[in-house]
């Protein structure tokens, strides 16, 4: 290196050619030369390719959706209908879009606790993680704004009490920025109450925004690990390892295959919203009171019952420390053992489990 | 009397030979029992040949089999325009892999001196046999077409005589040359099957594919070096086979069991009239709510004074929803002094709309964080989610012809006449809030 490069500019240089290691960017290093270890906690190396695998499935019944699905208020119920009760496989390919967002959603958290857990985010892998972070992020997104689309009751009401979440955050903010969360929600919500301008952008988010940047961040996510190989996961050296290609990818694919007959049978017996009253799946009525049992998603329980529970700038506080310490925390945990962090990563796997399956009874418990 | 010798003596005679010359063949040179492979003399060109080769007969086999073993499913299957036409397409296809395959064959066998040193005139009569059996299976399928559908008639009932021990040539007795001589080629060819390599077929190499990799120890120190990474690559290569395998019958089954599925659900429901009829009622009947909301909000932009209710319709227990200047959801009751009391429905919490229905408290309740809020006065209960109370709206009540007899500001302050004589047969109007808009 010259004397021309200043510090700073020689440090960063240095800092992204060893996250991209370019004389490793070729099929040789890349496919043919990658290992995977064994050890156990090796399953874990599959809950990626699992979240890659529901995201699949997203995309193609996604597509298969678009052909009937019709993005205004007064026709999108009625065509989810349509779906549902008239088209060939409407129904199934509407349950298989269902399931498969939940399980995408479900593998994506496992992913990131096991990923966690096996000190996976270590250098060089930041930005692996970083991007890792935001892909379940954008996942939840595109959970957000998938529930709204078929219009209905409960769709309508939770992404109200989910926009007016976002306003409330200006108690949190000092007085000049206590504007923008209304700024925001308005823009989210393009007119005074949920309607025909919140539909569509909601919609063009789902369909093309959301996918367009997940596309990319999910290249630059498989890159990296590509890159960089598998993390080795355990503290104890284990010089067990098996050749990505073929064996590992195969026995992925081979899980892929389970898994989505899986999907497939639960899909064609039990209708995702089976679970929910009538009331709330009737189609959205301006004019009528909301009923009763108005609730986010599953996934969104852990943020949602603490909500109920404590004042909301806790939950804001909480919130923005947890995010704080995601994106940071190749840095935070650099030194710590993988026996800390899967301590950390079990009783984070335990509040989520209790707190979803048991959210309410806990409110119930806490104010009668 | 040349049809009795070739299609019921010749058969019997070939049947025999093949299954007792095998077994001699196989206990007295179990060593030739394979296909005397010369890969290690000529690889290339083998693969090219062998390949399509071994693909195509084994599909073509299958095919003959299927139609003389379950005649009676095959024929069922063959009724339908579809699986005949797709049954024929893939059959002449793999007819022409073969083809392709075989002429490879010939001419390496021809062509290369190395192979030429290990071949046998009973190589070369198989190959012209093949050649020969396949180029008229090709011809009867072009020129006497649907072969998969009139076999079910001729040649499957005429191998049933004969497996039954009663032949009977009255099946097959109009059928033409060639067909006729497709049958007694391949009788001659499992006549030849002890006497050549054809044997190999009773020794098709399954366990192959399961077998762990041999790892081949050379003493020779030029091999000895390349011998790991040779196993680690042949080891590979056989998971990749399996692999491989495994995903093509994966996808295949996945295609046969949804491609039509797929298919309907692209080409869409055709819906009977009284379906269409009830899908477009439920349509119009939505247009026409969205159509009402949007006369709503231009009304809301256009006018100071919006109709709720006849004053004289309004409940105290039960609230009369309507959407106020915001395009959001609010109530009306009747107050205990007779005034109307028109609160905005929008919880103060999340923004869902609260409930209509007044409890004996004199509450309504908010169903999506359980927040009470007191009719009278709009506040919420101690300790709701809710902390503010729902705003009051400003109201007019006008008589008949639109003059206004009294009038509550946002302030909350009212003025006009409100003795109840005066205001039972009003209207009630919701204002616009200039000043609080301004």
């Amino acid at each position: 290196m010259s004397s021309g490069h200043p510090r700073t500019s020689k440090n960063l240089l240095s800092f992204i050619a060893d996250r991209f290691p370019v004389d490793k960017l070729n099929f040789h290093h890349m496919v043919e030369e990658k290992r995977v270890p064994i050890h156990r906690m090796s399953w874990g190396y599959y809950t990626g390719g699992l979240t890659a695998l529901f995201f699949l499935i997203q995309v193609v019944t996604g597509l298969f959706l678009l052909f009937y699905y019709q993005p205004t208020v007064s026709d999108a119920n009625i065509s989810v209908e349509f779906i549902s009760h008239h088209v060939a496989g409407g129904a199934l390919i509407r349950n298989m879009h269902a399931w498969s967002s939940s399980c995408m959603i479900f593998s994506a958290i496992v992913h990131l606790l096991t990923a966690f857990a096996m000190k996976a985010f270590d250098k060089p892998r930041e930005i692996t993680w970083i991007s890792g972070v935001l892909l379940l992020l954008i996942t939840f997104a595109f959970g957000f704004t998938g529930y709204l689309l078929p219009w209905n009751q409960i769709a309508v009401n939770a992404t109200k009490v989910g926009l007016q979440s976002v306003e409330d955050l200006s108690q949190c903010l000092p007085p000049f920025l206590a504007g923008l969360p209304r700024v925001l929600r308005e823009t989210f919500q393009g007119e005074a109450s949920i309607g025909q301008s919140t539909l569509g952008r909601f919609y063009a988010m789902h369909i093309v925004l959301l996918p367009l940047a997940i596309a990319s961040l999910l290249g630059l996510h498989l890159l990296c690990v590509q890159l960089h190989g598998m993390s080795k996961g355990v503290d104890k050296e284990t010089d067990k390892s098996e050749r990505f290609f073929p064996f590992f990818i195969f026995k992925d694919l081979f899980i892929w295959a389970i898994v989505f007959l899986g999907l497939f049978t639960v899909s064609i017996c039990v209708p995702f919203d089976s679970f929910l009253p009538y009331p709330l799946l009737a189609p959205y009525d301006p004019l009528a009171a909301t009923p009763p049992g108005i609730k986010p998603e599953w996934y969104f329980y852990f943020v949602y019952y603490p909500l109920e529970m404590l004042p909301f700038p806790v939950i804001v506080a909480l919130s923005n420390i947890l995010m704080a310490v995601l994106f940071l925390t190749p840095w935070i945990f650099k030194g710590t053992s993988r026996r800390t962090l899967q301590t950390l990563a079990l009783s984070a796997t335990a509040y989520l489990i209790v707190m979803t399956l048991f959210g309410e009874q806990i409110v119930h418990f806490v104010k009668p | 009397m040349m049809d009795t010798f070739l299609f019921i003596a010749l058969p019997y005679v070939a049947f025999v030979i093949c299954v007792i010359g095998t077994i001699i063949r196989i206990k007295k040179w179990p060593v030739s029992y394979s296909a005397l492979s010369s890969q290690f003399l000529e690889p290339k060109a083998l693969m090219w040949g062998s390949v399509p080769w071994h693909i195509g007969i084994v599909v073509i086999t299958v095919g003959h089999l299927l139609a003389f073993c379950f005649p009676g499913l095959w024929q069922s299957m063959m009724g339908k325009a579809e699986i005949l036409l797709a049954t024929e397409t893939i059959g002449f296809a793999a007819g022409v892999v073969c083809l392709a395959g075989l002429i490879v064959l010939i001419l390496r066998r021809i062509g290369s001196s190395k192979v030429q040193a290990v071949t046998s005139t009973m190589d070369l009569i198989i190959l012209g046999l093949l050649l020969a059996q396949v180029l008229l299976g090709l011809a009867v399928a072009l020129h006497y077409k649907y072969g998969a559908a009139w076999v079910s008639g001729t040649a499957s009932p005429y191998l049933f005589s004969l497996f039954t021990l009663q032949p009977n040539l009255q099946f097959i007795q109009d059928l033409p040359v060639a067909v006729k001589a497709h049958m007694v080629l391949a009788y001659l060819l499992i006549l030849l099957i002890p006497f050549s390599r054809l044997i190999h077929m009773f020794a098709v190499p399954l366990q192959y594919v399961f077998r762990p990799a041999q790892n081949v120890v050379w003493n020779n120190p030029r091999h000895s070096e390349a011998s790991e990474a040779n196993y680690q690559q042949e080891e590979a290569r056989r998971e990749f086979i399996k692999g491989a395998a495994g995903i093509t019958l994966g996808c295949g089954v996945l295609a046969i069991g949804t491609v039509d599925k797929v298919y309907n659900f692209f080409f869409g429901p055709r819906l009977s009239a009284k379906e269409e009829e009830e899908i477009m009622s439920t349509r119009l009947k939505r247009l026409q709510m969205t159509a009402n909301q949007r006369k709503l909000e231009l009304e809301r932009q256009t006018s100071n004074f919006i109709l709720v209710s006849a004053l004289s319709d309004l409940k105290a227990n039960e609230g009369k929803y309507f959407i106020d200047f915001n395009m959001n959801t609010a109530m009306a009751f009747a107050g205990e002094d007779g005034l109307p009391i028109l609160m905005s429905a929008k919880c103060t919490h999340l923004g869902c709309t609260v409930s209509n229905q007044v409890d004996e408290k004199g509450q309504v309740l908010c169903p999506c964080h359980v927040s009470f809020f007191d009719v009278k006065t709009g506040k919420p209960n101690a300790g709701a989610p809710a902390k503010n109370p729902l705003p009051m709206l400003p109201w007019a009540i006008m008589d008949k012809r639109g003059k206004v007899i009294a009038e509550r500001a946002a302030s909350g302050q009212i003025t006009g006449d409100t003795a109840l004589s005066s205001i039972k047969e009003c209207n009630v109007y919701i204002t616009r809030d200039l000043e609080g808009k301004a």
